[in-house]
């Protein structure tokens, strides 16, 4: 089975490993523990893609790195990132597009997507996100790890886009 | 410590033998050998317990998955190259695996490859704690902001509100005194049949005032009642919409696409729909009309269009239509209180919705008023 690595960035406590977890094992914890270094996982994409059989090896970063994560070794070889923002902390929804930028950056042609989370306390707020994050846009997914909401979606259509171009 | 000037003793083990097996028994480093096929041929230590010799490696240490061909390439780089990978936790269902350093490199004398597995530094708890203690700095500061930036909006739609109250209600104020001055006048004057007339204008002025009133605090209440979101039927709602209207003889509305189920609150698409298809009727400038309402699912929007062939609207007033008692009525055009698309917009943004206008009568007739609809939400 084919298998590729996929990255999860953003700012400490957007709720990567939370997704993550979600995605994997189908839980939500509430107690939040940092992610110290990364937590590797692997997800097998089922049912399978129309182009076959795939996992996923999520890589779950230290929301610390910042924009340094690009230079460090956890990058490597990765086809794809995730970028995680919290839509009850605007400042992290900024992060995210300057993180999105970095990663086409340094990694051009790499498959990228920006996952809006904790949708369940949006409570409205997506009226009042920017174009480039509103419910709709390109590439923009909007996910709650509490409810499951839209996460296996997110990864799904990204292992497909991922076997169909071949990274 | 063995005494390793006594020659007598049976032999021994090294004491960086001793040592070595001590720390890999201990958990705090092990060892894994592997070949160009990279298949485990021998480990050591209980921190290697992830992998078994004749297994591919990375069948189990999934940290290495994409870099097969980075590590390959180390045996043909001189001495010291390494791969080092710090503070990896391979999360294995319920059997998650402590937080290691791994660090590969060839091993010539053996000509195999060489990952060195160590457990990482304690002092990530010291580091855990001092970030939960930030993460929770970063909510707290976030919550602050974020109330911040929800009373910013309050303000304006207060100051929004007032503006409407004191703007657009002071000139029926006004008409409404000088149609009073007029009663007295007419009544100075001893003509009774023009103050009945006047008078007649004053209740009339005064019933439309009420009318605006009730529509001010209709709006200001939108988004603010406790309106439940549940499973709907678009086409139902839809077609139950088109039923109950009151279309003029000449008008038809013709409802296309696909309209799939949503969660959402039902009020809201219903108030929307029926105001637009409305405002479309109310003015068109013509005896007879077409309004088309389609829906187009996408995968987190439902994308509602309605179209209409009437008169247009220029593309310096899209803004201004959408804003309270603002009427694009022509002379002998009936009024109503211009509150219709206001409560339109203020309605779908209520639920994390968008609408645009497209339109422009210099270049062709006709209006579409485009609805992105989120498919779910939770109100």
């Amino acid at each position: 089975m084919i298998a590729r690595k996929v990255m999860l960035l953003g700012e400490i406590g957007v709720g990567k490993s939370s997704l993550a977890r979600r995605l994997v094992l189908d839980r939500f914890d509430s107690d939040y523990l940092p992610t110290i270094g990364v937590n590797v996982y692997r997800y097998e994409v089922k049912p399978p893609p129309a182009q076959g059989p795939i996992s996923l090896i999520v890589w779950d970063t230290d929301g610390n790195f910042g924009e340094s994560i690009f230079s460090h070794v956890y990058m490597k070889q990765a086809a794809a990132a995730f970028i995680v923002g919290d839509i009850t902390r605007r400042a992290t929804l900024d992060t995210m597009l300057r993180l999105r930028s970095g990663f086409r950056d340094a990694f051009p042609g790499r498959y990228d997507a920006l996952i809006v989370n904790k949708m369940d306390i949006a409570a409205g707020e997506e009226a009042h996100l920017p174009d480039a994050l509103a419910v709709g846009a390109p590439g923009v997914y909007h996910t709650s790890a509490k409810t499951g909401d839209n996460v296996r979606r997110a990864f799904d259509e990204a292992a497909a886009t991922i076997l169909r171009r071949g990274l | 410590m063995p005494d390793l000037q006594d020659a007598d003793s049976a032999p021994q083990p090294s004491p960086l033998l001793t040592a070595g097996r001590l720390l890999a028994e201990r958990g705090i480093y092990g060892l894994v050998w592997f070949g160009r096929d990279l298949v485990v041929s021998a480990r050591y230590g209980r921190l290697t317990d992830f992998c078994e010799v004749g297994d591919p490696l990375t069948d189990n240490c999934i940290a290495l998955i994409g870099l097969e061909d980075d590590v390959l390439a180390l045996a043909g780089q001189p001495p010291g190259h390494v791969i080092d990978i710090p503070a990896v936790a391979i999360m294995a269902g319920d059997r998650d695996l402590p937080r290691v350093n791994l660090t590969v490199f060839w091993h010539a004398e053996s000509s195999s490859f060489l990952m060195l597995v160590a457990r990482a530094t304690s002092r990530s708890e010291m580091e855990g704690e001092l970030s939960k203690q930030m993460r929770a700095r970063l909510m707290a500061e976030a919550e602050v902001v974020e109330k911040s930036r929800q009373l910013a909006r309050a303000n304006r739609d207060l100051e929004d509100f007032a503006g409407v109250i004191s703007h657009d209600l002071k000139a029926p104020m006004r008409a409404l005194r000088f149609a009073a001055e007029d009663v007295r006048a007419s009544l100075d004057a001893g003509d009774i049949d023009a103050a009945r007339q006047r008078l007649d204008e004053v209740e009339a002025r005064t019933r439309r005032m009420s009318s605006m009133m009730t529509a001010l605090l209709d709006y200001a209440s939108v988004g603010r009642k406790s309106d439940v979101a549940e499973t709907i039927e678009t086409a139902e709602i839809v077609a139950e919409v088109v039923r109950s209207l009151l279309l003029p003889d000449g008008f038809r509305v013709d409802v296309t696409g696909t309209w799939p189920q949503l969660r959402t609150v039902r009020a809201a698409l219903d108030l929307v729909l029926r105001n637009l298809i409305e405002n479309a009727v109310k003015h068109h400038d013509r005896a007879s009309g077409r309004i088309e309402v389609s829906a187009r699912p996408e995968s987190e929007i439902l994308v509602i269009v309605v179209a209409d062939d009437g008169p247009g609207i220029a593309p310096v007033h899209h803004e201004t239509v959408l804003l309270p008692f603002r009427t694009l009525a022509r002379p002998g055009q009936a009024e109503g209180t211009g509150m219709g698309l206001a409560f339109v917009k203020r309605t779908v943004a209520t639920v994390g919705g968008r609408l645009a206008i497209r339109s422009d009568p210099a270049t062709r007739r006709g209006t579409e008023f485009v609805l992105t609809w989120p498919r779910s939400i939770d109100a």
